[in-house]
């Protein structure tokens, strides 16, 4: 071949591979206008729904559960006693109606009649109960436990009544009820099958599990006998992409019918998709940076209040969340009752950052670093931290650390601050006494006389309208406090497929599908 | 042949036992809490410790290790930290996966690997020597990931040909299983195809340039006899060892071609267990890996000894 052949050939290869290069990442960029996604939807079968999970759910038992997405296949398994509708009200579930005492302290529940496990045995109190006692169990180590700890006594009255007595009264208790703690598993299976009951659940709920394949999928079908009523679908297969971008990708494509927790980058994209539709609802969590108490520098508050300070929080959310969040005050997040919209989250104000650390004998700032995951998106939110801080002479450092690592850094209290939140509770006492009270699950050393007892108060007062009252208080001390950096709240999302009619978003994130059907 | 066998063998429950220590020592070493990854972010102290003392983890070192390893000898990989399951299962339920895939892989290299090998270098110089050199070049420098993204983008996306991901076992769905599972092996495949070719096309250069070819195309042997009947059987000597390598590392999964097709892999089940922590899962799915590559291995070198008389397996050469 000629020297001129050899030349264009090598050039003609280079310049192929390189148009498709650029090709590829223009193309994500570029469906902005009006694109229709994918070509023929590869399902057809309309009586079967698709659901893409962001994992694979470890663990099917509810009572040893830990992990949020164990929880979306579970609404389809297990019925709870009580549930929760769009405005996060309680309505009754397995339980029928229940009445409270006066004290607080009695809960009388009257349960639905004619309910069956999915392998025929009866649900009825005394199946509640040992539901109680399963989770209560000292030697089972179920998570459940700590959020059944008020439970003094459980009396069985009759067949579909059941009475339980507190040792105190406490306020989030049919919240806890209304998740996990509240599901209800069949006591046969349980006898027989002990600790494989996880691979083989039992529930009352609007599908039967089918088979699982560890990574790949899990299935339920239709439980003809559903007390209220049969679902439409014929079955649900739950699949897993821990990849949100490969999630995304089957979603268009048409192999999977919803998705739960789209991507920041690709709401844009998709609420512009003619083909599928984007539900937007606020989640009950809350997103920032935790704070170590116990070493310097983040056990003097001044240091605490500066970095607060230094923060724009508007900026965060627009740029490194393409507004998928709203600003955070506090832990109790909006639309749910107990969010005081009268505290208003902190202002960047570099100025006073600069004068409280002056105060407080820093006037050349102080220097700490900050742990994050890799993502993409904590990256982006950590940076721009670093560079907001430096305004005021706060010197971040950022350590990229993976997840498991970064948990045990926590235990042991080895971080200044690190890049991580909490997925939260119906209740705001699962959010906020978690974080500030001294005993709280997710608190690093943080302790005041004067907040443990403004939490404690909330969790026996019965009055709604007080309890606001309370964590509002609550809030504005932690304002001041600053026991832990607020930034945002994160908004939830769910796409799914144009033709899919039925479906109620709901804040806390679980994905129902007993009303949910094809057109 | 039997005393090569028996130095084999010996060698490789050294190698093996030497493996099962490093393993065992990284995983338990690396910073991270099994009994946290299970009961999250919001556990008490006493419910971690009553877990790792459930699980042993609350053990000496030595003690845990002696204990996982007579288990091993048993033939018990022990149960997954996380729901349970034996160890043993969970790796019998993704090796068909892993093992489809490693094929597919395989012969779609080979496939594309040996006639462009050989045509590249039969016709040095021309055309076609250059669109096979270049074509190594870039399936060696592409990345995986980013060819799998291509492929999905042009035959799922763009012409909607295949599902982007998924997986069904081809007992089930022979048909679907092999288009599911077309673009992983070619991402994966390619890569393989690109060394082979490189390495056949200067394997083969060499082989032609021997004394023996010239007298056989002087006896009048045609070309096509020449090559495939002479050339190729020496040439493919060092192409048996890497391709043979690298099957093995097929073998341990590829993680993000695993990844990006979701397929219920090897590769995606190490991943997962490492950044759970759920140590007996990757105790055993590294040792597993392990003795695929020293069986691969071996079998590699018996291979040898049958493409070339010379080479003896007891190692005279």
């Amino acid at each position: 071949m000629s020297k001129k052949g050899k030349v264009f050939a090598a050039v003609f290869m280079s310049l192929l591979l390189l148009l498709t290069g650029c090709n590829n990442s223009n193309s994500s960029s570029s469906e902005g206008g009006k694109s229709a996604t994918a070509t023929a939807p590869a399902k057809t079968d309309n009586t079967e729904l698709v659901v893409g999970l962001d994992d694979d759910p470890p663990q099917l038992d509810p009572h040893f559960s830990t992990a949020a997405v164990d929880r979306q296949v579970f609404h389809s398994i297990y019925d709870k006693l009580v549930d929760v509708d769009e405005e996060l009200n309680f309505v009754p579930m397995l339980a029928e109606k229940w009445d409270i005492s006066e004290d607080g302290k009695t809960y009388t529940f009257t349960l639905q009649k004619g309910v069956k496990f999915h392998d025929g045995t009866p649900f009825n109190a005394e199946a509640v109960k040992f539901n109680f006692e399963r989770m209560m169990d000292p030697n089972a180590g179920s998570p459940r436990a700590s959020e059944l700890s008020s439970i003094e006594k459980i009396e069985v009255v009759d067949e579909t009544t059941l009475k339980v007595v507190l040792s105190e009264p406490y306020s989030p208790f049919l919240a806890a009820l209304s998740d996990r703690a509240g599901m209800m598993v069949s006591p046969k299976a349980v006898q027989e099958k002990g600790k494989d009951f996880a691979n083989s659940p039992v529930g009352t709920g609007p599908f039967k599990f089918v088979s699982r394949v560890k990574q790949d999928k899990i299935e339920v079908e239709k439980n003809a006998d559903y007390w209220n009523g049969a679902p439409k679908f014929e079955k649900i297969v739950y699949r897993p992409y821990s990849d949100e971008n490969v999630r995304l990708t089957n979603l268009t494509s048409g192999d999977v019918d919803i998705i739960s927790k789209v991507p920041p980058k690709d709401v844009e994209k998709l609420k512009n998709d003619s083909n599928l539709t984007l539900s937007e609802t606020g989640a009950l969590g809350f997103q920032g940076l935790y704070l170590n108490h116990k070493s310097e520098p983040f056990n003097n508050k001044a240091l605490r209040q500066a970095l607060d300070l230094v923060i724009d929080r508007e900026a965060i959310i627009k740029v490194a969340l393409r507004d998928t969040g709203v600003q955070a005050a506090g832990a109790i997040p909006p639309g749910t009752w107990a969010y005081d919209d009268s505290i208003k989250p902190t202002k960047k104000d570099v100025e006073k950052a600069k004068k409280i650390m002056a105060e407080a004998g820093y006037p050349d700032g102080f220097e700490f670093t900050l742990q994050l995951s890799p993502k993409p998106v904590e990256e982006q939110i950590s940076q721009m931290i670093q560079s907001m801080a430096a305004e005021a002479g706060i010197k971040v450092k950022l350590e990229i650390v993976e997840f498991g690592t970064m948990l045990d850094n926590m235990d042991n209290y080895k971080f200044d601050a690190v890049r991580l939140g909490w997925s939260g509770r119906t209740d705001p006492d699962g959010n906020i006494y978690a974080l500030f009270h001294t005993d709280g699950s997710i608190n690093y050393g943080y302790s005041n006389p004067e907040m443990d007892e403004l939490l404690e108060q909330a969790r026996v007062e019965t009055d709604q309208k007080e309890r606001k009252k309370i964590y509002s208080k609550a809030t504005e001390l932690g304002q001041e406090e600053v026991p832990f950096i607020f930034i945002y709240h994160e908004k939830d999302y769910k796409a799914f497929k144009n033709n899919l009619q039925g479906y109620k978003h709901i804040s806390d994130q679980m994905m129902r599908f007993h009303d949910v059907s094809f057109k | 042949m039997v005393k090569f066998l028996i130095r084999r063998l010996g060698l490789m429950v050294v190698i093996l036992f030497l493996v099962s220590i490093i393993v065992f020592s990284l995983v338990h070493l690396t910073p991270g809490d099994p009994a946290r990854m299970i009961l999250g972010q919001e556990a008490t102290e006493e419910s971690l410790h009553a877990l790792r003392e459930q699980m042993g983890l609350n053990d000496p070192l030595y003690v845990q290790y002696f204990s996982w390893v007579t288990n091993v000898l048993q033939g018990d990989l022990g149960n997954s930290l996380k729901d349970n399951t034996p160890v043993l299962t969970v790796l019998l339920q993704k090796l068909p996966v892993t093992i489809q895939l490693s094929i597919m892989s395989f012969v779609i290299a080979m496939l594309i690997a040996i006639p462009a090998g050989i045509i590249s270098a039969t016709r040095k110089g021309t055309f076609w020597d250059y669109f096979g050199t270049t074509f190594a070049l870039s399936g060696v420098s592409v990345p995986p990931f980013f060819l799998g993204i291509l492929l999905i983008f042009v035959f799922s996306i763009s012409l909607g040909w295949v599902a982007p991901s998924g997986y069904v076992e081809p007992w089930k769905d022979f048909k679907q299983s092999m288009l599911l599972m077309i673009l992983p092996a070619i991402a994966v495949g390619i890569r393989l195809s690109a060394e082979i070719t490189r390495m056949l096309r200067s394997s083969m250069l060499e082989v032609l340039e021997a004394d023996y070819i010239r007298t056989a195309y002087a006896k009048g042997v045609l070309e096509r006899g020449v090559v495939i009947g002479h050339a190729l059987k020496n040439a493919l000597i060092p192409v048996v060892t890497v391709s043979g390598l690298q099957l093995a590392t097929f073998l341990g999964g590829a993680v993000i071609t695993e990844t990006i097709f979701a397929i219920p892999g090897i590769g995606r089940l190490v991943i997962d267990a490492i950044l759970t922590r759920d140590f007996p899962v990757v105790q055993g799915a590294v040792l597993f890996m392990a003795i695929a590559v020293v069986v691969v291995n071996f079998f590699i070198d018996v291979l040898y000894s049958i493409l070339d008389p010379r080479i003896k397996l007891t190692g005279g050469q």
